[in-house]
């Protein structure tokens, strides 16, 4: 404790290099904490919003993303027959097309419309009005409200294209019956709800109702078990656990981020040691005849090691305190850039905090201090006494 | 005006290699990274489908391998895939019934004779062809979208960068004029107006600052070759990541010198207010 007080009088003697040598550790504090963020933010995120959504076994045809695969037919009798396996506690198909939705007053709105099966939740949270449970039914989600100003209770046109982009379907007019949040959705995407039998009509009739992208299943509380029971009796379909698709991404998509992020974290740590070394030690150099005295004094070798680890130390904790909220700013400022990346859901976030990235930035922090304290604790250990005072006296 | 066509590649499922023949086989081009997992080499036979049970397959030979274009939107992606001549790939993806010739193509891209003309052409196209879409290359470049995000994302950090990197020269700089306080302080004392220090402060800053980012260009030169063999190892791609432009290292010379020179001269600035008496004591 008396090397910590020491070694704040030092940096209070000295007020404008320990502001800015405070502030610099903050600025580079905070880079690092973003960085820490980034390298498993979308990760998190993505599994936070897979959980989110309640659903912990999603089926395809190919094991592609939906709609980048063929799709699953005979769906009525698929969702029967899962639905009586033990492991499964619920399952929702779900289909989603092209659609052009007109109104009297507007140009047509591009968007997406989704068709889910009945008899289990669907796959969006209706947050006014009801959901739309009957046939020509639809929910609108808070973009496409906004951009048709279409409430609750109105109708709207909805063209869709459903296998190929030549077709010519009919329109079809829906009634809105709420407004709805989906849980993928992004940013600025306009986006429909309804029964896949809507979707039907939709889609101009014929087989469309028995068919689905996805099949959404709530396990009874082992989706590795409910996934393996679906294989089992469905080998051509492929089901995967929300653990398979977050570590299909982590393993591909999302690497980039997790390596630059591991790029800029070196390049952050190791500027600050570097700069934090240069700092101290010439902080150092310039009390070489004051150290020495001291150690004539009394002081021991081990006590002046000390004090300059715990002026390190100071630096780096009052920096890094200051790190977290400015860390935390920026995190908004640079996830708000990157969420301009096309296709990425607006419920997702590339900088997400979980408590284990705050220890790693603290261990991290608390490395950088000892590593730069490392040369001028060396320079003070040796410092001869007898010699610099004399040196400190004839210069 | 049209000087050639080249219809986008389709990815066919890939079946079997088998020994190599000289027939009238139909070639095609085979991607590296395909070529390597599978270990095909120029002159095998192999059978393609278009579905995923093999059914309908049929033999190529296998003419040449190609480094893909890189395709920044396809990152992480191993790009498995062939290139076929058209009418091959027409009769190979042909539905049962088809009439030969009312197959769709996904693509075409035009090299004009005049590149320049591009914007005029795509326009008459699409006046003169409805329901087909015509775009310039450079507006066709969409997918670089994401990538554009990435360099703004890249350019705050380089901006948060340079502010931890200002806080901490200033600091250094006041440290490093702070042990000249007595230099400075003698040289009033014999004469010289601040203006006069100043300037050599000004100069000194300007030399160590140019040689300072003369340093970090060539760091940087250096390092771009580390970079991007390091992420072209990793995303096994020819897609180049870092690019140590003129322009980037005229911008970068056009921040670094001019923010080292000023935080030496604002260091020195503080010490030439004080009194030269008290900078020269002891």
């Amino acid at each position: 404790m008396k090397a910590v007080g020491f070694a704040w009088r030092t940096l209070v003697r000295q007020p404008a290099r320990a502001v800015l040598a405070v502030l610099g550790v903050a600025a580079a504090g905070a880079l690092l904490l973003d960085m820490l963020l980034l390298s498993n933010g979308l990760v998190a995120s993505m599994r936070d919003l897979l959980e989110r959504t309640g659903w912990d076994v999603r089926v395809t045809r190919t094991g592609d993303a939906p709609r980048r695969g063929p799709r699953i037919t005979s769906v009525a009798a698929t969702l029967e027959a899962m639905s009586a396996l033990s492991g499964v506690r619920s399952a929702v198909a779900v289909r989603a097309v092209d659609a052009a939705v007109e109104t009297a007053a507007h140009t047509p709105l591009v968007s997406l419309l989704q068709g889910a099966s009945g008899g289990a939740p669907p796959p969006w949270t209706v947050l006014r009005g009801t959901d739309a449970r009957e046939r020509g039914e639809v929910v609108l989600n808070e973009s496409a409200s906004a951009a048709l100003e279409a409430e609750p209770g109105r109708e709207v046109t909805v063209r869709a294209s459903c296998a190929t982009g030549d077709e010519a379907l009919p329109p079809v007019q829906l009634r809105i019956t709420g407004i709805a949040a989906f849980p993928f959705e992004i940013a600025r995407e306009h986006m429909l709800g309804a029964t896949l039998d809507t979707l039907a009509v939709v889609c101009g009739g014929g087989e469309a109702a028995d068919q689905a992208d996805i099949i959404l299943v709530q396990s009874t509380g082992d989706p590795s078990a409910a996934a393996a029971a679906i294989t089992a009796m469905r080998p051509d379909l492929r089901a995967v656990t929300n653990d398979d698709m977050v570590g299909r991404l982590e393993q591909n998509e999302f690497t980039y981020f997790r390596q630059i992020s591991t790029v800029l974290t070196t390049v952050t740590l190791s500027f600050a040691v570097l700069l934090i070394t240069v700092l101290i030690t010439v902080s150092v150099n310039q009390r070489l005849g004051e150290i020495a005295a001291l150690r004539a004094l009394g002081f021991s070798r081990s006590r002046v090691v000390a004090d300059v680890l715990a002026e390190s130390a100071l630096i780096v904790a009052l920096g890094g305190l200051a790190s977290l909220p400015l860390g935390m700013l920026m995190a908004r400022w640079l996830d708000g850039i990157l969420k301009g990346i096309p296709g990425i859901p607006a419920a997702m976030h590339f900088f997400v905090y979980e408590e284990s990235t705050l220890a790693l930035h603290i261990a991290l922090l608390a490395t950088t201090a000892l590593v730069a304290a490392l040369y001028p604790m060396r320079i003070v250990s040796r410092l001869p006494i007898a010699a610099t005072l004399r040196d400190e006296v004839t210069e | 005006m049209v000087r050639s066509a080249l219809v986008a590649p389709l990815l066919v499922c890939l079946l079997s290699s088998v020994a190599v023949a000289q027939s009238p086989t139909p070639s095609i081009l085979i991607a590296r990274q395909l070529a390597e997992a599978q270990q095909i080499s120029v002159g095998a036979i192999v059978r393609l489908a278009s579905k995923a049970d093999g059914s309908d397959a049929r033999e190529f030979v296998v003419a040449g391998i190609y480094e893909p274009t890189p395709d920044p939107a396809r990152l992480g992606s191993i790009p498995n895939e062939v290139r076929l001549h058209l009418p091959d790939l027409l009769a190979l993806t042909r539905e049962a019934g088809e009439i030969a010739g009312a197959e769709h193509v996904s693509s075409i891209n035009v090299a004009l004779v005049h590149p320049s003309e591009a914007s005029t052409f795509a326009a008459d196209v699409n006046a003169r062809l409805p329901g087909v879409l015509a775009m310039t290359a450079a507006n066709a470049a969409g997918s670089a979208g994401p990538f554009l995000v990435i360099e703004r994302f890249h350019r705050a950090i380089a901006i948060v960068t340079i502010a931890a990197a200002t806080v901490f020269l200033l600091a250094l700089t006041i440290m490093l004029v702070d042990e000249r306080r007595e230099t400075v302080g003698v040289l009033r004392l014999i004469g010289l107006p601040s203006r006069r220090i100043l300037t050599q402060v000004l100069i000194e800053g300007l030399l160590v600052a140019a040689a300072g980012t003369m340093f970090g260009l060539v760091l940087a030169a250096l390092s771009q070759q580390l970079i991007n063999a390091f992420f072209q190892w990793r995303y096994d791609t020819a897609l180049v990541f870092v690019r140590i432009t003129r322009e980037v290292a005229l911008t970068a010379t056009a921040i670094a010198v001019p923010l080292g020179t000023a935080a030496t001269v604002i260091a020195s600035w503080a010490l030439l207010r004080r009194n030269a008496l008290r900078l020269a004591r002891r």
